[in-house]
């Protein structure tokens, strides 16, 4: 019983913590550079907005016809805005990586190149290895979206080890947002690839398990918050020795894929160029023209 | 501080890696027999049952 009041409460605490987070990033003017996570949050208090409600009318109308309804509601809800989710999860490691780079524009554009084949090669393998014969149509979708899930949180903890890691040559420190976003980004896969391991191993701890998730998202979301309320340092200026690998693979990256230049070698007719291209030729040969020596003085 | 947080980071990811490998072991090893495995962080409860029989788990 007294779990099920602490879960109860932890629904409205989630419910306010989101909000909260999204007066953060609106109040300081956050949504040019974190749409992705303000969309995140969005969606998920929208679909706790609605399915509070329907919880309760669940709850009260146990064993009728419109508890009945009310289940069926909560349950395609809960699970578009989980799929919804999932993908603004990706976006947001997508937009946090980016804005992680911005200084170094070249690894920025190869980084976000490798990241999305990465991340499309992922989820065609997850779609790929989902599938099995004899497999029903809602448990090639349950098996797709548990390794889609599981491929998401691997790609968010690599991004999080390397904010972690990387944080002084890109000129940030952990009260940057982006450091603060990307932990609570990890936190949230950690849970989500124990969870899987969890419940893969012992289906019947699901009740319990909602108790550590209320926490884990409760704790998350006031992170975002604290890290959106509170005055983000300035990011330092970046200085790089000349002879930095760091500077050198940034500068290789910047020239990749740029049109290339082409230059006549041969073959080329004298009716291609201009008159005015001719006679400056011309000059230029006679100014060449080196007069032999009669005499050497001596 | 530093060493402190590079630790926590470590932390989640080695946990993750392993949480990784146990659920692929355990879902190679054994069928899906509830009907969902996964379910979104929240505190919101789990609709784990199908909508046509909410009473069946």
């Amino acid at each position: 019983m007294l779990t099920a009041h602490f879960l109860n409460s932890l629904v409205y605490v989630e419910v306010l913590f989101c909000l909260a987070a999204l007066c953060a990033i609106t109040l300081k003017k956050q949504w040019p550079e974190y749409w992705s996570l303000g969309a995140f949050l969005a969606t998920r208090f929208l679909s706790d907005i609605i399915l509070l409600p329907l919880l309760h009318i669940k709850l009260n109308h146990a064993n009728d016809s419109v508890g009945h309804s009310a289940y069926v509601a909560y349950f395609y809800i809960y699970w578009i805005s989980y799929a919804v989710e999932s993908v603004l999860a990706l976006l947001v490691v997508y937009s946090i990586f980016r804005l992680a780079m911005a200084p170094l524009k070249g690894l920025q554009q190869l980084g976000m190149l490798v990241f999305r084949w990465a991340a499309s090669i992922s989820i065609i393998v997850s779609l790929g290895s989902a599938f099995a014969p004899d497999m029903t149509r809602m448990r090639y979708l349950i098996a797709a979206i548990s390794q889609l899930q599981r491929t998401q949180s691997i790609l968010t903890l690599c991004l999080l080890v390397f904010v972690c890691f990387a944080i002084r040559p890109m000129g940030l420190n952990y009260s940057s947002r982006i450091f603060g976003v990307s932990l609570g980004l990890g936190v949230m896969a950690t849970n989500d690839l124990i969870q899987s391991a969890l419940l893969a191993l012992n289906p019947h701890i699901n009740s319990e398990y909602s108790l550590v998730n209320g926490v884990v998202i409760g704790v998350v979301l006031a992170t975002w918050t604290a890290y959106f309320a509170l005055p983000e340092p300035k990011r330092r200026l970046i200085v790089l020795p000349t002879t930095s690998p760091f500077l050198r693979w940034n500068q290789i990256s910047q020239v990749l894929g740029d049109s290339p230049g082409f230059v006549a070698v041969g073959g080329m007719p004298p009716e291609l160029l201009a008159p005015a291209e001719i006679e400056v030729m011309n000059r230029a040969s006679r100014k060449m023209v080196v007069p032999f020596p009669r005499s050497i003085s001596a | 501080m530093k060493i402190i947080v590079r630790s926590l980071v470590i932390a989640l990811a080695v946990t993750g890696a392993i949480a990784t490998s146990y659920a692929n072991a355990a879902s190679s090893k054994t069928t899906v027999t509830a009907p969902v495995n996964i379910h979104k962080t929240s505190a919101m409860p789990i609709p784990g049952c199908p909508p046509s029989d909410p009473g069946s788990c």
